[in-house]
């Protein structure tokens, strides 16, 4: 049985529809910090979202979530990977959504409008996982304003935002931005020791 | 009476998403618009949304279609959420097959002169006349064009096109095709289309490390202040979707 982090539920709790929290995972827990997010946000606040990933597969996090115990069936998902993978798209999943590539960064913003619009819930989140994946990719200078934009068009439309790093495999120009422009934190990056 | 300051033409809501607040309230009524692009930009879903959602509001509207059959346009149109087959049903939206038209007109020719010019642009303007037509979209101009044979004819048949449609109150998008938008400031395929345009869109490409992002800039529009920016256009099933393209996305 795994146990999901708690103290991030709590913490959830302090944020609003138009918080933009940095969540700071480390190289091997991400997947239980995403787990804790989002059983709260669905669960307790009954809340909808989308999810961006550039850093694995969708089709990867939802069996994840599914051996975690976390349904993500209701979570729309816009996977910036599978495309670039042959084969990548085929799969029985009918909630996810492609981008030719990670550095497709208005599609991926348009796309997400666009499955919020649709969306059936009144309160909805955005899950950006990750900002050191799309640094793979990505300028510093088209990343920092495209998180920019990012935060503040969920800010504007009163969408929970979320944004995934790996502290220290992020650029740090971009870092200190997540930090001026973030409202929150939810800090679980593990500690490095160099 | 209102001053000169104060005045604003009555416009025609797109209803495209982004697209009116890029226009600031949408394209003043009775304008003939050149929607420029590339193959695969956009302009004929941007099109047919901008008559869907006319229809959609009970207005007449119309579609010319001189690049492929009306039953091809249909079907290809289906996918987006925001077609609706009753309003062709109703009557709401008028689909003309060029080829057709130009057979009861006995244009059966690969060349036009004056007089044929004169008789096609008839044509089309009875058919928005008898019909009551407020959003006209032609698809594409340029295909009409090259049955023109000279610049001079080109710029007339235009002229007495967006004049007569103009008269009748029908806000027209005249679809173009480019090959290019990159490095050149041609927005047509004849150089005289964007002259004698009351606006102009434009929808392309910007290649970003082998990637093809879809975009549309409005560079020009007469009776209204716009935006001059590029924006990316994303075709979602829901129709066109527009956000303002990242500064450093774009190629200098």
């Amino acid at each position: 049985m795994i146990e999901f982090d708690l103290g991030i539920a709590e913490q959830l709790t302090q944020v609003t529809t138009t918080s933009s929290v940095q969540v700071r995972v480390g190289t091997s827990n991400s997947d239980l910090v995403i787990a804790s997010i989002l059983q709260p946000l669905m669960q307790n606040f009954g809340m909808g979202g989308v999810y961006i990933t550039a850093s694995q597969t969708a089709p990867n996090v939802i069996e994840m979530m599914n051996t975690i115990g976390v349904d993500i069936s209701p979570i729309h998902f816009i996977d910036c990977v599978s495309s670039g993978i042959l084969g990548g798209t085929q799969n029985p999943y009918t909630n996810i959504g492609y981008i030719d590539s990670p550095i497709m960064l208005e599609s991926m913003m348009l796309r997400t409008l666009h499955h919020l619009e649709n969306s059936q819930n009144q309160q909805n989140f955005v899950i950006l996982d990750s900002v050191n994946a799309l640094s793979i990719y990505n300028e510093q200078r088209i990343l920092a304003e495209y998180l920019h934009t990012f935060i503040n068009t969920c800010k504007n439309r009163q969408v929970l935002s979320l944004i995934v790093n790996v502290p220290d495999q992020t650029p740090a120009g971009v870092l200190s931005n997540m930090d001026l422009y973030c409202s929150d934190l939810i800090d679980r990056g593990q500690v490095v020791i160099s | 009476m209102l001053s000169n300051s104060s005045y604003e033409r009555d416009r025609c809501i797109t209803g495209i998403r982004g697209l009116d607040e890029i226009l600031r309230g949408g394209i003043p009524y009775g304008s003939a618009t050149l929607v420029a692009g590339t193959c695969g930009s956009g302009k004929t879903t941007l099109g047919m949304e901008f008559l869907m959602n006319g229809a959609h509001a009970g207005e007449a509207c119309a579609h010319f279609s001189a690049t492929e059959p009306s039953v091809k346009l249909l079907e290809n149109i289906r996918q987006y959420s925001f077609f609706d087959m009753g309003t062709v049903d109703q009557g709401l939206i008028n689909v003309f097959d060029m080829d057709v038209l130009f057979s009861w007109l006995g244009l059966d020719k690969s060349t036009f002169n004056l007089d044929d010019i004169d008789a096609m642009v008839k044509a089309i303007t009875d058919i928005v006349n008898t019909i009551g037509v407020t959003r006209l979209v032609i698809d594409s101009v340029t295909s009409l064009c090259y049955k023109v044979p000279n610049e001079q004819l080109i710029r007339d048949f235009l002229f007495k096109l967006g004049k007569s449609l103009s008269t009748l109150g029908c806000t027209t998008l005249l679809i173009a095709e480019i090959t290019s938008v990159g490095g050149t400031s041609h927005r047509s395929a004849f150089g005289v289309e964007e002259a004698i345009a009351d606006g102009i869109i434009v929808l392309g490409d910007v290649e970003r490390m082998g990637h093809l992002l879809r975009y549309l800039q409005v560079v020009k529009m007469r009776g209204t202040d716009h935006s001059r920016a590029k924006y990316a256009l994303e075709l979602t099933r829901s129709g066109v979707m527009l956000t303002p393209m990242l500064k450093w996305g774009v190629s200098q």
